[in-house]
């Protein structure tokens, strides 16, 4: 049984003891002393804290440590339901703050905050846990998504491709750089899913750059390049006359003369080499049978030395119009031309416009081989085991792991 | 003897009935405290003042919960001077939680706002250090910039959409991004400038 006590009797416990003491000794016998010391003994204990203040001073310690992991941001229903009954739990504090309760009644709301005590600690450690896996989740999925980007974009770079993808990279770039941010500040939920945004954009620039060069690994286009590059040499051996492959994928030049193979020089091709030429600026080098058509010395190129090809050539133009024709590229599209085989300029750039580049030692040598009408075959690759094939081959697996 | 019993149980009766009348749940102060949570909600308290926000939904589950414990009791014994007491003072909690995820939404708002305007004069400086860059100059590298160019211009449009949606983080996180990389950019091409003497006349 317990009684409600006025707020305005809760006076100093020892002031109460003093009261009674002088009432004790001016009005009563000394047999009703024992109960009036029970009395006194029973209105101290019951003016003695309810609850422990360590133990409230524990609970406000796990609450603080429950923010500042910031439970209410990453578990806010395990930190609701912590923040709720200690709230219920201040309330009934208060409450039993202003009951007088007898010595052998039971302290309920003690053993309640001893139980909210150990859940707190178990949510804390909960809590922790689990940002702890998501965090290491985040962490290995930005490394992963870092790796693979940087693989793409070294491959995408080696190949000169970057235009295949276009804006694409950038935009997984830019969405690696918020995850980070995010991961930074510790949100690793939000730094999760923009990483997941930019696996998948990852995983569509892995299929358009398998889709454009697919045919590197297309055994019947390896086998036409193969052909193409076996008449070159007959035509040389049969005329005795000097003979130029250029292997793309190998960015090689090889120079034939009476169908044996002298020499061979590394190239670089156009920002987007490994492509097919169809239209002007697309940064392709083209593939096919072209002729030496004329011969520029230092007077007459930027590059040092020039051999000018026959591009666009009959086939070119009939591929050209038939994809005018079907629309995939604009109608004021222009079929371009001006295709050199040539030396370096002053910028030494890393790539061309779709030329082949030699350095000027080489071209000299070229140069000084081959004449007006030598042909020259252009192939994207003559082996199926090519380094696109190996490299696209590696960017799946990668993507497949992730 | 029997009139005795009868007129204590009616009396009985009377003080219970009476007792079960004056105790009724204070409705409205706990419609307006899980109003004021809610609107606290709105203002974004859950995004921009988590901790304080978590407080004020475990007070307004304690108030719940003392509800429906004096519910569950016998009718005269029911007290809800306490829920009354936890609806006040979630109501008064709630309004100041409003009003500091207000002000933090502010603050986020403009340091948002701030970052975009960084961000779109880093975009803009690349464009004019592109602008500048010789004709000449290594062509395939002006092609590779121009797409991240036009990739960061378009990402611009995005930081937009994200202060419209009120999400200030994210539009933080994209402007600090487009900064970032838009800083790595002119570093190239200033790099590549350094390398150009001349320029090339080409079709292709």
């Amino acid at each position: 049984m317990r009684w409600r006590r006025s707020r305005r009797e809760n006076v100093p416990s020892n002031e109460i003891n003093m009261k009674l003491i002088n009432f004790q000794r001016s009005s009563f016998l000394p047999v009703a002393s024992v109960p009036i010391s029970l009395l006194i003994w029973f209105s101290v204990i019951s003016c003695t804290p309810t609850v422990p203040s360590d133990l409230i001073a524990a609970i406000e310690d796990i609450d603080y440590r429950l923010i500042t992991i910031g439970a209410p941001r990453l578990a806010p229903d395990a930190y609701t339901a912590f923040a709720a009954q200690w709230a219920a739990l201040k309330v009934r504090m208060q409450t039993d703050d202003d009951l007088i309760r007898w010595p052998w009644e039971a302290n309920h709301i003690e053993d309640e905050l001893r139980q909210l005590l150990a859940h707190g600690d178990t949510t804390l450690a909960r809590v922790q846990a689990e940002q702890a896996a998501l965090r290491r989740t985040a962490e290995t999925a930005i490394a992963k998504l870092d790796e693979r980007l940087s693989a793409l974009s070294s491959q995408v770079s080696s190949w000169g491709s970057h235009l295949v993808l276009g804006k694409e990279l950038t935009h997984t770039d830019l969405l690696l750089k918020q995850a980070r941010l995010f991961f930074q500040q510790r949100d690793y939920a939000r730094s999760l899913d923009i990483t997941a945004r930019a696996v998948e954009t990852l995983d569509v620039q892995t299929a358009t750059l398998t889709r454009d060069l697919q045919r590197y690994a297309d055994a019947r286009q390896i086998a036409r390049w193969q052909t193409m590059a076996r008449q070159t040499v007959e035509w040389s051996r049969i005329h005795h006359a000097p003979a130029i492959i250029v292997n793309k994928v190998d960015r090689e030049l090889l120079l034939y003369e009476n169908g044996k193979m002298t020499s061979s020089y590394p190239v670089r091709l156009g920002y987007n080499g490994l492509k097919a030429k169809l239209v002007q600026g697309d940064g392709a080098t083209p593939e096919g049978r072209y002729h030496i058509t004329a011969m520029k010395g230092e007077r007459d190129t930027p590059f040092y030395r020039a051999l000018l090809l026959d591009y666009p050539n009959a086939e070119d133009q009939r591929r050209f119009l038939a994809a005018r024709r079907a629309g995939t590229i604009p109608q004021t599209a222009s079929i371009g031309g001006h295709i050199e085989i040539h030396g370096m300029d002053s910028t030494e750039a890393s790539q061309t416009l779709g030329c082949i580049m030699l350095n000027n030692q080489h071209i000299q040598t070229v140069f000084s081989r081959v004449t007006i009408g030598t042909p020259v075959t252009i192939v994207g690759a003559l082996t199926k085991h090519n380094p696109v094939t190996v490299a696209l081959t590696g960017l799946q697996q990668r993507r497949d792991a992730s | 003897m029997k009139s005795m019993r009868q007129s204590a149980g009616f009396v009985i009766l009377l003080i219970l009935t009476a007792a079960a009348g004056c105790a009724k749940p204070p409705s409205d102060a706990i419609e307006a405290a899980e109003q004021a949570v809610k609107n606290a909600r709105e203002k974004g308290a859950n995004v921009y003042v988590p901790e304080e926000y978590a407080k004020l939904e475990g007070k307004l589950t304690a108030l719940k919960q003392e509800l429906a414990e004096q519910e569950g009791k016998f009718a005269p014994f029911q007290d809800y001077g306490k829920v009354e007491e936890l609806a006040t003072s979630t109501a008064q909690e709630a309004a100041m939680v409003a009003s500091a995820a207000s002000q933090k939404k502010e603050e986020a708002k403009a340091a948002a706002l701030q970052a975009q305007q960084v961000a779109q004069e880093a975009v803009t400086s690349v464009h004019d250090l592109l602008a500048r860059a010789p004709v000449g100059k290594d062509r395939a590298a002006i092609e590779s910039i121009k797409s991240d160019i036009e990739a960061l211009t378009a990402a611009l449009t995005q930081i937009q959409g994200s202060i419209d949606r009120e999400d200030y983080q994210a539009a933080q996180a994209q402007a600090k991004a487009i900064d970032e990389k838009s800083r790595a950019i002119s570093a190239e091409i200033q790099d590549a400038m350094a390398k150009v003497k001349a320029g090339k006349r080409s079709l292709k």
